[in-house]
C-alpha cells in the first residue's frame, strides 16, 4: 500500500472520523454583493418557498450597544406555523431547532450564508416522518440559496 | 499579493452542501464556486478560510492539494470532501493551477530520519513561538475573517493537525523548514540557522505530532441534539425562575419570544411555549472570533412550553453535540464549559 494512503487512513483514525461526519453538517453560500441587499433576497426566497418570517435578530446592533464593532450579522428566523405546530407536540426536543434560521454575514462587500443542515438531526431520531421532514427542509434550504444566487446575478447584470 | 484569479460569469452565488451530492461532469470553475467559494472567497482572497495565495500554491504539490481536499482540516473547520470523486478532486486542483498560473512542486514520499528527540529542542527555540508548543497554531481562531484581526495574514498553521500531517510528506515539510514561505511571514531556516540535520530532526519532531495531536473527547453514543428537562413549577414560576437564573449568572436577558411569533396572527400564538433568549455580549464577541457562522444555531436560548396535560418542560440544545457539528475544536472546547453554566442554570432553576 502506498504511504499516501496510509496516511489518509491513519487521519481518519486520529480524527475519530469527525472530518466525514461533520463535512454534512452546514450548507454555506456566498454571494458578491452587500449584505443588506442579500438580506432582502433571502427574505422574498424564503416567503416564496411558503414559509413566514418570523424576525430578523440584529446581532450586529446587539453587539454595537455594547461597543463592539462588527460587520453587518443578521440571522433571519423562518417557518410553517403548522411544521412548529406539529413536531413541538411530538418531538419537544426539536423546538431549540425552531423556527429555521439563515444567518447572513457580511464580509465586506460580500455575504455569506450559512445555515444548519437539517439533515444534521436525522441521526438522532428514527421517526420515518420526521426524517422526511428535514429532507424537506434541506431541499428548501438548498432551492433558496438557489433562488438568492439567480437573484444576485441577476441584480449585478442590471447594475452593469 | 496574488490571489488565484477566478471569475465566472453569473456564478455569484457560491453554494456549498459540504460534502453534498456530486455532480457527474467535473468542471473545476462549478465545483470550486459550489464547493470552496463560500469560504475561500471567489477569487481565492480567504474569509472563513484561508487565502489561497499564489505563492503558497507554488509551494506545494498536486497530491497535497488533492489530499488537503479529501481530508480537510479536522477540528479546524475545513471539512474533508471524502465524498468527491477523484475526477471531481482533480478537477479543483487543475483548476487552482490553470488560474495561479502555478505547477505542482515534487516531493518523494522517502521519509526523512531525524532525531524526534534533538528536534524538540529546536523547535520550541524556532517554532513554538508561532506554531505554539503543541503544534497546534496561534492565535485566536482557526482561518481568517474579516472582522478578526489580522495580525497574521495567514494564521501559522496547525502543523500538529492530522488533515495537515497526512497530506505533508516529510520532504515538504523539510523544504518549507528549509526555504520558509513567502506567503506567510514563515522564515527560511536553512539559510544559516539551522543545518541540514538539524531541520532533519525539527521533521522527525514535527511528524511525532502523529501519535500526540489533540483529540477532542468523543460523544457518549446517547447523547441527543437537545436537553429536556421537566420543571416541578408551573409555566409562570419556570419562567420567572430562569430568569432570575440567568440574570444571576450575568446574563442579559433579551425580550421573550414566543416559539410561534410571527408565523401566526399575535391572537392566535401559543403563549405557553416561550423561548427566554440570553447573551453575553463579550462572550459572543469572542465566540464570533472563533466561529463566524454560530448564528445558525444561536444557542443561549431556553424554551420553556407548557404541554397540553399541564406538564412544563425546559429545552435547551445540547452544546456538546452542536459544537461538533462545526468541525471547530476551539468551538467544542468552549461551548463545553457553557454547557456546564447551562447546567448549573438549569439545576438552580429546578430546584
Amino acid at each position: 500500500m502506498k504511504p499516501g494512503v496510509l496516511r489518509v487512513l491513519a487521519v481518519l483514525v486520529l480524527s475519530g472520523a469527525s472530518a466525514v461526519v461533520s463535512a454534512d453538517n452546514m450548507i454555506m453560500g456566498r454571494a458578491a454583493l452587500r449584505a443588506e441587499i442579500v438580506l432582502e433576497y433571502v427574505k422574498s426566497s424564503i416567503e416564496e418557498h411558503g414559509y413566514s418570517i418570523a424576525h430578523v435578530q440584529l446581532c450586529d446592533g446587539g453587539m454595537k450597544d455594547f461597543g463592539y464593532t462588527s460587520d453587518v450579522y443578521r440571522v433571519v428566523f423562518f417557518g410553517k406555523i403548522d411544521e412548529v405546530r406539529r413536531i413541538s407536540e411530538s418531538h419537544p426536543e426539536l423546538v431549540s431547532y425552531l423556527p429555521l434560521k439563515i444567518a447572513v454575514i457580511a464580509e465586506k462587500d460580500e455575504t455569506l450564508l450559512s445555515v444548519l443542515n437539517p439533515e444534521a438531526l436525522a441521526p438522532f431520531f428514527s421517526d420515518e416522518h420526521l426524517q422526511i421532514q428535514f429532507s424537506r427542509w434541506h431541499s428548501d434550504l438548498k432551492s433558496i440559496f438557489q433562488d438568492v444566487r439567480r437573484s444576485v446575478a441577476g441584480h449585478l447584470a442590471s447594475s452593469e | 499579493m496574488h490571489l488565484i484569479r477566478i471569475w465566472i460569469a453569473g456564478l455569484c452565488l457560491a453554494t456549498a452542501v459540504v460534502g453534498g451530492p456530486v455532480r457527474a461532469a467535473p468542471d473545476g470553475a462549478e465545483l470550486y464556486v459550489e464547493y470552496c467559494g463560500a469560504c475561500h472567497q471567489m477569487q481565492g482572497q480567504g474569509g472563513i478560510g484561508l487565502p489561497l495565495l499564489t505563492s503558497k500554491l507554488a509551494d506545494v504539490s498536486d497530491a497535497y492539494l488533492s489530499s488537503t481536499i479529501r481530508l480537510g482540516r479536522p477540528g479546524r473547520v475545513m471539512p474533508g470532501f471524502m465524498r468527491m470523486s477523484d475526477a471531481q478532486v482533480d478537477a479543483i486542483v487543475r483548476y487552482l493551477r490553470e488560474q495561479s498560473g502555478t505547477h505542482s512542486v515534487a516531493f518523494n514520499d522517502e521519509p526523512v530520519s531525524g532525531d524526534a528527540a534533538r528536534g524538540e529542542a529546536l523547535y520550541t527555540k524556532h517554532c513554538a513561538k508561532c506554531h505554539g508548543a503543541d503544534g497546534h497554531g496561534e492565535g485566536e481562531g482557526t482561518g481568517v475573517t474579516q472582522s478578526r484581526d489580522r495580525s497574521f495574514l495567514v494564521m501559522p498553521a496547525s502543523i500538529s493537525n492530522a488533515g495537515f500531517l497526512a497530506s505533508a510528506p516529510d520532504q515538504m515539510l523539510r523544504r518549507v523548514i528549509a526555504v520558509g514561505r513567502e506567503s506567510s511571514d514563515m522564515p527560511a531556516f536553512g539559510k544559516g540557522k539551522l543545518g541540514e540535520s538539524e531541520i532533519d530532526d525539527v521533521v522527525a519532531y514535527v511528524r511525532s505530532f502523529e501519535q500526540r495531536g489533540r483529540k477532542v473527547e468523543a460523544l457518549d453514543p446517547g447523547e441527543r441534539p437537545t436537553h429536556v428537562y421537566e420543571s416541578p413549577y408551573d409555566f409562570d414560576t419556570t419562567v420567572a425562575n430562569v430568569k432570575a437564573s440567568l440574570t444571576g449568572a450575568n446574563f442579559r436577558i433579551f425580550p421573550d419570544r414566543l416559539l410561534e411569533q410571527g408565523l401566526i396572527d399575535e391572537f392566535s400564538v401559543n403563549t405557553r411555549q416561550i423561548g427566554v433568549r440570553f447573551c453575553n455580549f463579550n462572550e459572543l464577541y469572542g465566540m464570533l472570533k472563533i466561529e463566524p457562522r454560530l448564528g445558525v444555531v444561536l444557542p443561549c436560548r431556553i424554551t420553556i412550553m407548557e404541554r397540553k396535560d399541564g406538564q412544563v418542560l425546559l429545552v435547551i440544545p445540547n452544546l456538546r453535540v452542536v459544537s461538533r457539528w462545526f468541525n471547530n475544536d476551539e468551538l467544542v472546547g468552549l461551548w463545553d464549559r457553557m454547557e456546564e453554566t447551562f447546567a448549573e442554570i438549569i439545576d438552580e432553576v429546578t430546584l
